[in-house]
Parts: structure tokens; C-alpha cells; sequence
């Protein structure tokens, strides 16, 4: 029996033959080649209507099927991040959340990961087709990235239960003061009746979703079209005055209500708050899949504006579908992105689904926009969320909005605190102090927009 | 008798090989590497400009950076006030022979160690969830003025983060401790205690000096791993961004992270790296230089 050399042991021995068996293995694998063009999402909301789209498709295109793959959205922007930074595998074709979009703008416009769709959409009609404002975040440099999923126009849903029973007429309401008035009989001060309250509006300064939300619907903006900064526009330092004078006073109009937790379900089926503030996602998922306690009790509105005549609605969220660069199937990725996104049938099964509206403004006729919804006692609340699609703000696309929306938050957060501090509850007492904090925030963001060397034109 | 065999003058170089090749490949040529990005601006290693000292110079005014290094520095000197004295107090009671079921204690005091990051940071997000969370559930239940809305996670984020690290952290530096006291000499004690020392003498005259080097080593191993924590926070502050309101959450590692994986500068990013490195190095050496005069 031949004998192996001694200076290692026979247990040793094993290891190395393990890890030299180990490391040609490696060496020797290739991943497999699919066949399929690779489809990747994060909301697991959209994987039931897209396993049925996918598998119609792959019934009449054999040659070209699809592959769906579900993951996390955080893991999704690491992946895509990773690929256009190194060239790690990547999907043909993905979906990301507008949140998740930034840094793959942040670089110079060539090594941007996805496909340049300017060209195709103008060549089919769909620039026009489309929302006009669902293209902002998807857009750096005057080029389009991806197509949108959808609008994301927000309605103010409200305790129907609570204010019918108290007489209130919400016709009455075109702004958020003549909401906080009219509303005023519902509002319960925290430990007035030894209870925890009730609150007119959901909101709390550090939420930087409602801050922002709030913002564009008042006409605000933390980039100029040009992806400038613009944090200390004074008209920002007035809105900002204004939106701190809801968390202070004796008895603050809006209280923190955590949007995704048990506890911040439970705090809208309790009534600790009167109103709050949802985009067709939240009202289509949050509130009927996952609060259906609520069916019955709540009606939408238009959100009240900040001045008369002023918008009356916002944006919040959004999701695109683009195509990697590297694709080597660009053009069935296309073809794959159109059938998916712009079929009637998508947009129908978009909102019965999800309650979400589709921002292909053909589509907008279809009548189960207009069916009743029981869940929002009996309102057609498509047609509500589709008469406030075409009023949503442009909204930016900069590889800083992450960092600029924190810093404007932060601000909130401070002037709420001087406001308390000082017992200041008029919002023209408050807007020096605002502005001092804007101009600190727009030098901050400013320097560090300016530093990067990539955006040879703006975003 | 047969001579032994001279080695050849490869044979060392041929047994260090392994650890050189793999201290090359992953200590130090990203060393190196993050020393020469700390120069570059960069969109993700393929595409990069050289600036010079500008990322550093930079960093010395960047606010963020400061805010995240000054919560860093809460965060590792509370850490380190609250924790120590709650290891060495749970060893010195574990350490008790008279103690019945000691090892079990050891186990449950330990056992937080064992259990995941990212479990222990999600578990701390609910405990201290407004109205429903069980800080606040529980303190209201105790004190009816307590606000159960009371914002942990808003207002009061290096607190929560610095109480999860302790339930984490104190049962793991007992460990350490737990081993020194054991070596601590039974006829030291004996000695001091026929000399007339009561236990706080005794404990502070023999048993303090004798667990010093111990207790500066499990110092050191702590601002280290403070300075470098990054998983707690993430996950308990997600909810707003993983730096919280004001960025009142923001660790350098976050903020390291942030820079570098999310906005692909790794050069800004590895100058945030460079400049922790130095500072933990400077504490090092601050210490050896104190722990020396010490022993002078």
C-alpha cells in the first residue's frame, strides 16, 4: 500500500486533499447559463399578478422566457449598486423603489447601469402616453431610465365613523386650517379624558416620507429642475414654520403614528387619530390587507391645501422598471418591459390587486377605476386617486435627495424643538429660525453636491 | 547516534506561507488600496479621479462626520461606564463558590453573546416601540405620568442603543472577568484578610491590581468594537434611514458604509476609514503609554 509522505499526518493529509478538491472544484464551475431573461422585484405585493403575466408570456414567447426573482429591496440596491459598480451578475430586466434610485445616478451619465429609454419612449408615443410628473425621479440629465410603475397620488383618508357620528361636514374643507378647525370638536388631548388622546392627522417632525410629501404638495422643493439645492428657498422656511406649529402647543393637531408597526395599527383601529395622509399603495395594501378592521370606517378626500386654490394632492413613492446595460438581451428585455407594463390588462390587475393606479393616462377610462370599494364605504376610490393623477408634483431625481431630504427633516426637527423651547406657536415667529437652519442645511448639501465630479451637468 | 538533519532555508518561509499569502491578500493590499482611494474620488471602484488630500480635507469639515464621530464617542464611553462595572459586578457575584447553580447563571448571563446581531437589534427595536413596546408598556404600567409614546427611538437613540449593547455585551466581558478573578491568588486574599482588610480592601487592594491587565485589555477590545459597531444601529434605526432624527444615530462605520457602498465613493469612504483606524491606533498607543506608567 503505497504510504503517504510523513512529515504530515493522515488527518492533515484529508484537509489538504479537501481544500485542493475544494479549490479546483471552484475553479472548474461556471454559474449556469439560463436561458431565461432574469426579472427581478422587491415588492412581494407585485409577485402574484406577475408569476401569471410571466407565465402567460413564457406560454407565447418559448424562445424568450422570463425568470422572476424575489428579494429584499435593501438587498435589490446592493446587488444592482454592485453590478454597475463591478460587473456582478445582474437581472436583464428590474424593478426599484424610488428611495433605492439615487446612487445609481450619482456617476458620470455613461456608466449610468441602465438602459437609456429617452429615444424608444418618444419613438412610441409613451412621453406623452404616460404621466408626465412619473417621469421625474427616473430621469438624470434630461435622459429616462425606466419606465414608471405607477403615480402614487395621495388622498387624505379620514375616520368616517368618528366624524359622521360628530356632524361634521367635510365639504367645508379646502385647506389644512380649515381641517384643523372643522375637525377641532374630534381632537383629544393627550390624558385629558385618561386616555391617550386623539389626534387630528398622522405626522411627527423626524418623518422625513411626510415631511417631504407635505412639501411638494405645498409647492416646495429641495432641488431646483437644474438638481441645484434649494433648501433655504424662503418659501421652504415659511413651509417649515408652519409644519412645526402641528407637533407643539398645548395640544399638538398631529401625533407619531408609526406607518408599517402592529403598534401603529393598532393606534389607527384604537382612533388615536382622526386623519392620515395615504398614497393609492397604502390605501390598495397597508390599510385593506393588513389593517382590515378599518373596512367601513374610513373615506378619502382630496388633501386639504396650504393655501386656497392650492394643490390638493401630493406624491409618495414610486417604483420603476428599467433595463441593465449589460443585458445581452436588451431588445426582448424591451419587449418583455412594454407587455409587462403597458397592457390594459397589467393596469386593471395593478389597482384590483394593490389599489394602485396606473399612470398610462389611456388606460385612466377603464370603469373598474370607478367600482365602489366597501373597505372606503362604498366610494370609488380610483377614480378619487385618478382625479388627483395629473396635479402630482415633479419631484427630483438628484443623488443627494436622500441626504438633502435628512438635512430639511433635521431642520423640522429643530424648529419644532425651538418651538417648544420657546413657547412660540405662531408660525411667522418661527420662520427666522427656520431660515437660519435652512441656510446652514444648503451650505452643508451645496458642498457636498459640489464635490462630486462626476455630474458634469446637473441631474 | 544520527545527526539531525539541517532544514532547508526555504522550509520557514515555506510553513509562514499561508499566513503571508492570506495576511497579503486580505490585510495587506486593502490596506494599501484604501491608502491609495483615500486620494480618489470614485463611483465604485471602476471609475475614480485623483484629488489629492481633498476627501481629508473634506472630512475635517464635513458636519456629519463629526456628528457620527461624536455619537461614536458617546456611545463607546457609555458603553464603557455602564458596562464594565455591571461585568465585573455580575463576575464577582458568579465567582461566589457559596453560589448555588452558578454554571447555569453563567449560561443565561452569557448566553446574549450567542445570539445573533441582527436578532438582538430587532428585538430591541420592539421593546422599545412607542405605546406597545415594553419599556415604555412597562414603565407606564409602573409610573401612570410615564408618556407611553415616549420616543426611544426619536429622541433618545445612543440611551437605546447603548442598553442593547449592555444586555449584548455584559454577560460576554464577564466571561473575561470570570477567568481573571479565578486567577487571582487564594493566599493574596488570605493574607490581606489576617492583616485585618475587610472584602471592599481586599477587593480593592488585591483583587483590582491582580484583574488590571485583564480589565485594560477587555477596555481596549471595547472601544475598539465601539468605535466600529455598525450592525445594532443599522437595524435598530431603519426605520429612519439607520441614523435616526437628527442623525442622532449615526456611527462612522454607518456613515463609512453609507458613503461608500450606497453612494459608491469609496475614496471619501476609505479616508473615513483611515482616519478611524489612526484614532483607534492613537487610543492604543495612548493606553499602552498610561498602562506603562502604570506598571512603572
Amino acid at each position: 500500500m503505497p504510504r503517504l509522505p510523513s512529515f504530515l499526518s493522515p488527518a492533515a493529509w484529508v484537509i489538504v486533499g479537501l481544500a485542493a478538491a475544494s479549490t479546483i472544484g471552484i475553479c472548474l464551475m461556471r454559474p449556469p447559463a439560463s436561458r431565461a431573461l432574469q426579472f427581478w422585484i422587491f415588492a412581494i405585493q407585485h409577485k402574484p399578478f406577475y408569476q401569471t403575466a410571466i407565465a402567460g408570456w413564457n406560454h407565447t414567447h418559448p424562445d424568450k422566457p422570463v425568470e422572476l426573482v424575489l428579494m429584499s429591496g435593501t438587498a435589490l440596491q446592493q446587488r444592482m449598486m454592485s453590478s454597475f459598480f463591478s460587473g456582478t451578475p445582474i437581472a436583464d430586466v428590474l424593478e426599484v423603489e424610488r428611495s433605492n434610485i439615487g446612487p445609481a445616478f450619482a456617476g458620470p451619465l455613461e456608466k449610468i447601469g441602465f438602459v437609456d429609454l429617452t429615444d424608444r419612449l418618444r419613438d412610441q408615443g409613451l412621453l406623452d402616453g404616460i404621466n408626465r410628473p412619473s417621469f421625474s425621479p427616473w430621469t438624470s440629465r434630461g435622459r429616462i431610465f425606466g419606465i414608471p410603475h405607477d403615480v402614487h397620488p395621495v388622498l387624505l383618508a379620514y375616520r368616517a365613523d368618528l366624524v359622521e357620528a360628530a356632524g361634521i361636514d367635510v365639504s367645508r374643507i379646502e385647506t389644512w386650517d380649515d381641517y384643523f378647525r372643522v375637525m377641532a370638536p374630534l381632537q383629544v388631548a393627550a390624558g385629558e379624558s385618561g386616555g391617550p388622546g386623539r389626534a387630528l392627522v398622522v405626522g411627527w417632525p423626524s418623518d422625513y416620507y411626510i415631511a417631504e410629501m407635505l412639501l411638494l404638495e405645498s409647492g416646495g422643493a429641495i432641488f431646483d429642475a437644474r438638481g441645484r439645492p434649494t433648501l433655504n428657498a424662503p418659501f421652504n422656511a415659511r413651509f417649515l414654520a408652519r409644519l412645526a406649529t402641528w407637533f407643539t402647543g398645548p395640544r399638538p393637531v398631529a401625533r407619531s403614528v408609526d406607518w408599517f408597526s402592529a403598534s401603529g395599527h393598532r393606534m389607527l383601529l384604537d382612533g388615536l387619530v382622526v386623519g392620515l395622509p395615504v398614497p393609492d399603495w397604502y390605501a390598495g395594501i397597508i390599510l385593506k390587507l393588513e389593517i382590515p378592521g378599518l373596512a367601513g370606517k374610513l373615506k378619502l378626500m382630496p388633501l386639504p391645501a396650504w393655501e386656497r386654490g392650492g394643490r390638493r394632492t401630493s406624491v409618495w413613492g414610486g417604483t420603476m422598471l428599467g433595463i441593465a446595460k449589460c443585458s445581452p438581451r436588451r431588445e426582448d428585455a424591451w419587449e418583455f418591459a412594454q407587455y409587462l407594463y403597458l397592457a390594459r390588462a397589467t393596469a386593471e390587475a395593478l389597482f384590483r390587486r394593490n389599489g394602485i393606479v396606473s399612470p398610462i393616462r389611456s388606460h385612466w377610462t377603464d370603469p373598474v377605476y370607478d367600482q365602489p370599494d366597501p373597505y372606503f364605504c362604498g366610494q370609488p376610490v380610483g377614480r378619487l386617486f385618478l382625479d388627483q393623477a395629473p396635479h402630482v408634483p415633479v419631484r427630483t431625481s438628484s443623488p443627494f435627495n436622500e441626504q438633502a431630504l435628512t438635512a430639511f427633516d433635521n431642520c423640522l426637527i429643530s424648529v419644532t424643538d425651538y418651538a417648544v423651547r420657546t413657547g412660540r406657536a405662531d408660525p411667522a415667529t418661527l420662520v427666522p429660525e427656520a431660515q437660519r437652519l435652512l441656510d446652514q442645511a444648503q451650505r452643508d448639501i451645496t458642498a457636498l453636491v459640489g464635490r462630486n465630479a462626476f455630474l458634469s451637468s446637473p441631474p | 547516534m544520527k545527526s539531525a538533519r539541517p532544514h532547508p532555508a526555504w522550509a520557514p518561509w515555506f510553513f509562514l506561507a499561508p499566513f503571508l499569502l492570506l495576511f497579503a491578500a486580505f490585510f495587506a493590499w486593502p490596506l494599501v488600496r484604501a491608502a491609495v482611494l483615500s486620494l480618489e474620488q470614485t463611483y465604485g471602484p471602476g471609475v475614480g479621479v485623483f484629488v489629492g488630500f481633498r476627501n481629508f480635507a473634506f472630512l475635517a469639515r464635513d458636519p456629519l462626520f463629526w456628528t457620527a464621530l461624536r455619537n461614536t464617542a458617546v456611545f463607546t464611553v457609555g458603553s464603557l461606564l455602564i458596562q464594565m462595572p455591571v461585568a465585573l459586578g455580575l463576575a464577582i457575584l458568579l465567582n461566589r463558590p457559596s453560589l448555588r447553580g452558578r454554571a447555569v447563571f453563567r449560561l443565561i448571563f452569557f448566553s446574549p453573546a450567542l445570539i445573533g446581531m441582527v436578532f438582538a437589534a430587532t428585538l430591541f427595536t420592539l421593546i422599545f416601540e412607542k405605546q406597545t413596546g415594553l419599556v415604555n408598556f412597562a414603565l407606564h404600567s409602573l409610573f401612570r405620568g410615564w408618556n407611553p409614546d415616549f420616543p426611544w427611538l426619536e429622541d433618545y437613540l445612543m440611551a437605546s442603543l447603548i442598553l442593547a449593547a449592555l444586555w449584548l455585551y455584559a454577560g460576554f466581558n464577564m466571561v473575561y472577568f470570570l477567568a481573571a478573578l479565578q486567577n487571582v491568588p487564594q493566599e493574596q486574599l488570605d493574607a490581606a484578610s489576617i492583616d485585618g482588610a475587610g472584602p471592599w480592601g481586599r477587593f480593592r487592594h488585591v483583587t483590582l491590581p491582580a484583574i488590571r491587565p485583564v480589565a485594560g485589555f477587555i477596555v481596549m477590545l471595547s472601544i475598539a468594537g465601539s468605535f466600529q459597531i455598525f450592525v445594532l444601529p443599522y437595524v435598530m434605526f431603519l426605520r429612519t434611514g439607520g441614523a435616526g432624527p437628527l442623525n442622532r444615530g449615526l456611527t462612522v462605520v454607518m456613515y463609512l458604509y453609507k458613503t461608500g457602498f450606497l453612494i459608491g465613493d469609496l475614496g471619501y469612504a476609505s479616508a473615513i476609514g483611515w482616519v478611524l483606524a489612526l484614532l483607534l491606533v492613537a487610543i492604543a498607543l495612548l493606553h499602552r503609554a498610561l498602562s506603562h506608567g502604570e506598571t512603572q
